[in-house]
């Protein structure tokens, strides 16, 4: 599955070179930036030695050694309070979680040391510190291996929140991270991680991925999705479905949470007037509520639709097949739901 | 008394570790000695001093007192270098003004904060360091080398074991103390952050200040071995115990821990044995005096480090018994204690801090929404 209307990469000769994985994107960007940042410092659980647990860090210890590249007991708090330390004596760090369900081990470390440190210090302090690792459901990883908590990161005022869907943005997005200088929470898609349908050309050249900025991955004129992460897929499949029934759905990759891209939202619900947000996460207090609540507040005169919301069910992600995808977002409930959004 | 009592004189290191066989109190000089004294009196009047003028109306907040307990902050202190960093937490607040401030008291340059940042912040004014965006003792510097803390206890440690890997991948040579509670070092974090110090061997120099309680939990709650410092066997690091009351005992087995970092042995935690005077809090203290027995708090308060302090300088011969009875602060709380307990350069000191901070404007309700994030380069 390609990515009908996803920005191109400035490849002109395919035969040169070969299209990459997202894990390949993501490798790429950490060994460009430890080699233009000295002060760049990497640490996580079995990040070294082993190359990471989905190979992500493979061969970066051998290239920069040990100290630089860190394999760190079991602890995600100290994997990042100790990156909040380097960050205060004028490191960079990316912080892997080896999962990111189990970044609630360093839930405090996180939101209320590192997220606040700028605050906290008038702008003394930067946390130039970003915390990644894989994420999403949809892989039989049953309740621990399978979660998306980005909203919990949301919630926390100082941190920014990421997830690309794409080569090309995982590879962008987080060299942008690591040069924002602020701490950031990104969220990777471990299901895309190897996704042979999604390679794509990366460009030779240096380049970040400003955050902040949205893409229209398909545009349409009857309906807006709005997503990110693997759903962003179901949206496009959901769209190739609606297409065949006549409504044209346009479908947003918002790329990062915080910050948010409104006027890329707003700008086409003026076009379609009806919008569905997907998200992977539970339902109640999850980001799509935040973007159905942000244009229900600025930009409800647009609407001839009550926008909806597709999410998980309220229920941690189950192991077995049958449960899992009952209670996940899917190309079925976006295309019935679009379809009760233009019959409204 | 709890078994873990604060009134054990001890003198001994649980797991032995190359100990240096000279004391590093041997090396200290008679101005010195005499200098750890006189910080002594400061952060006592620091105390004192917050207390009236809280009780007169003139402050809002809580009041952690550091009474009974300041021999912990001025013999750990006393031996660092100026480029060491420091992780003071709520009872420690006249660490930030005690950093680097020997003999150099009204230097602004030195590795500490001025008395004046320090009664910014108290009173909740813009000359705070963290221009009183948090409140009491989260606050910090990145150039006097002071871990900004939060209220989650033992969260600092694995900040202060970040700060020391950075520094010595720089090729620096710094060394680290946290300061934290005996009840702190319930919370996993303490032995996470401890754990990775010492697969590490950075210089983490872990002080416990065991004052008995836990806000309302005695000691044997909280801990299961005999000493705090034992939960050090675990990590394969020294556990030094301290007499908290005695200023050179303090000094001696923080330095030796100090000075077992900074040769790249590692970690070590520093028990020291103490007493809290008050309540957890101001807010606490009628409540305290219900909940921990009366004769606990009596036993508790009889072993001033004002006066063994005096005690051993005049034994010392540094102090004539003349010079030694002008200023009886101690034995005093802070309602009995008056100016002319402490010598007046304390006094004086400190007034001019709070005369600073009563000039200082409140922060403007703007900045309340800045700073959430970096602003873009």
């Amino acid at each position: 599955m390609g990515i009908p209307g996803a920005p191109m990469s400035a490849v002109a000769d395919p035969n040169v070179l070969v299209k990459k994985n997202y894990v390949t994107a993501l490798k790429e960007a950490l060994f460009e930036e430890m080699a233009s940042n000295p002060d760049l410092i990497c640490q996580g659980e079995d990040i070294g030695i082993l190359g990471g647990a989905f190979g992500v860090t493979e061969g970066l210890q051998a290239q920069y050694g040990n100290a630089r590249v860190v394999d760190m007991p079991i602890s995600e708090a100290c994997i990042v309070g100790s990156a909040v330390g380097m960050a205060l004596a004028g490191k960079t760090v990316m912080a892997e979680m080896q999962f990111i369900d189990f970044i609630s081990c360093g839930f405090d470390q996180i939101v209320n040391m590192m997220a606040t440190y700028h605050y906290r210090t008038a702008g003394e302090v930067n946390m130039p510190i970003v915390v990644r690792g894989p994420a999403g459901a949809y892989g039989g990883g049953a309740l621990y291996h399978s979660q998306m908590n980005e909203a919990w990161f949301c919630n926390a005022p100082g941190l920014r929140v990421i997830c690309p869907s794409t080569p090309y943005d995982a590879k962008g997005l987080l060299k942008a991270a690591l040069r924002d200088g602020n701490p950031c929470i990104f969220f990777e898609i471990k299901e895309l991680y190897r996704k042979r349908e999604i390679m794509e050309f990366l460009p030779e050249e240096d380049y970040a991925i400003p955050l902040g900025k949205a893409v229209i991955r398909r545009e349409g004129s009857d309906i807006t999705f709005v997503s990110y992460g693997q759903n962003v897929y179901h949206c496009l499949q959901a769209a190739v479905e609606l297409e065949k029934l006549g409504v044209r759905a346009e479908v947003i990759d918002i790329r990062t949470l915080v910050p948010l891209d409104e006027d890329t939202i707003f700008t086409s619900i003026a076009k379609t007037s009806r919008l569905i947000v997907v998200n992977e996460a539970p339902m109640t207090c999850g980001f799509a509520g935040e973007i159905v609540a942000r244009v229900s507040e600025k930009a409800f005169e647009y609407l001839d639709a009550p926008p909806m919301r597709i999410t998980r069910l309220d229920t941690p992600v189950p192991w077995a097949k049958p449960l899992e995808l009952h209670v996940l977002p899917s190309v079925e409930k976006l295309v019935n739901a679009a379809l009760k959004s233009v019959k409204f | 008394m709890s078994r873990n009592s604060g009134t054990v004189t001890a003198n001994k290191a649980t797991v032995t570790s190359d100990v240096p066989q000279l004391r590093p109190r041997d090396l200290l000089t008679k101005d010195d000695c005499l200098e750890l004294f006189r910080q002594l009196y400061l952060a006592r009047y620091f105390d004192v001093r917050l207390i009236k003028e809280k009780r007169l109306g003139h402050l809002t907040g809580t009041l952690y007192s550091s009474h009974n307990q300041e021999a912990i902050l001025v013999g750990s202190l006393f031996g660092l270098k100026p480029n060491d960093w420091i992780s003071p937490i709520h009872r420690d607040m006249p660490a930030f003004f005690l950093k680097d401030i020997k003999f150099d008291w009204e230097n602004p340059e030195r590795m500490g904060m001025s008395i004046e940042q320090v009664c910014s912040q108290v009173w909740g004014r813009v000359d705070s360091p963290g221009r009183a965006r948090d409140n009491w003792s989260h606050i910090g510097s990145k150039s006097k080398h002071i871990i900004h803390s939060t209220s989650m206890l033992a969260g600092t440690i694995p900040v202060a074991a970040g700060v020391v890997y950075a520094d010595r991948l720089n090729g620096g040579d710094a060394v680290c103390i946290t300061f934290n509670g005996e009840g702190s070092t319930a919370q996993g974090i303490f032995h996470e952050a401890i754990n990775y110090a010492a697969v590490h061997k950075l210089p983490v120099v872990t002080v416990i200040e065991n004052n008995q309680w836990a806000y309302g939990t005695p000691v044997d709650l909280e801990c299961p071995t005999n000493d705090v410092a034992d939960r050090a066997k675990g990590f394969g690091i020294p556990g030094l115990v301290a007499d908290g009351q005695d200023v050179f005992d303090v000094y001696d087995k923080v330095m030796t821990a100090v000075e077992y970092a900074r040769a790249g042995k590692g970690p070590s935690i520093v028990e020291c044995k103490t007493f809290r005077a008050y309540g957890h809090g101001d807010h606490d203290d009628d409540r305290a005096n219900r909940y921990r027995p009366k004769e606990e708090i009596e036993a508790g308060r009889t072993r001033d480090p004002i006066s063994i302090c005096r005690n051993n300088l005049v034994a010392l011969g540094y102090l004539s018994a003349e010079e030694a009875e002008k200023h009886r602060a101690d034995g005093k709380n802070a309602t009995e204690a008056k100016n002319e307990d402490f010598p007046p350069e304390v006094v004086a000191y400190l007034s001019k801090g709070i005369d600073f901070a009563l000039k200082s404007p409140l922060p403007a309700a703007e900045e309340g929404a800045k700073w959430v994030f970096r602003e873009p380069q």
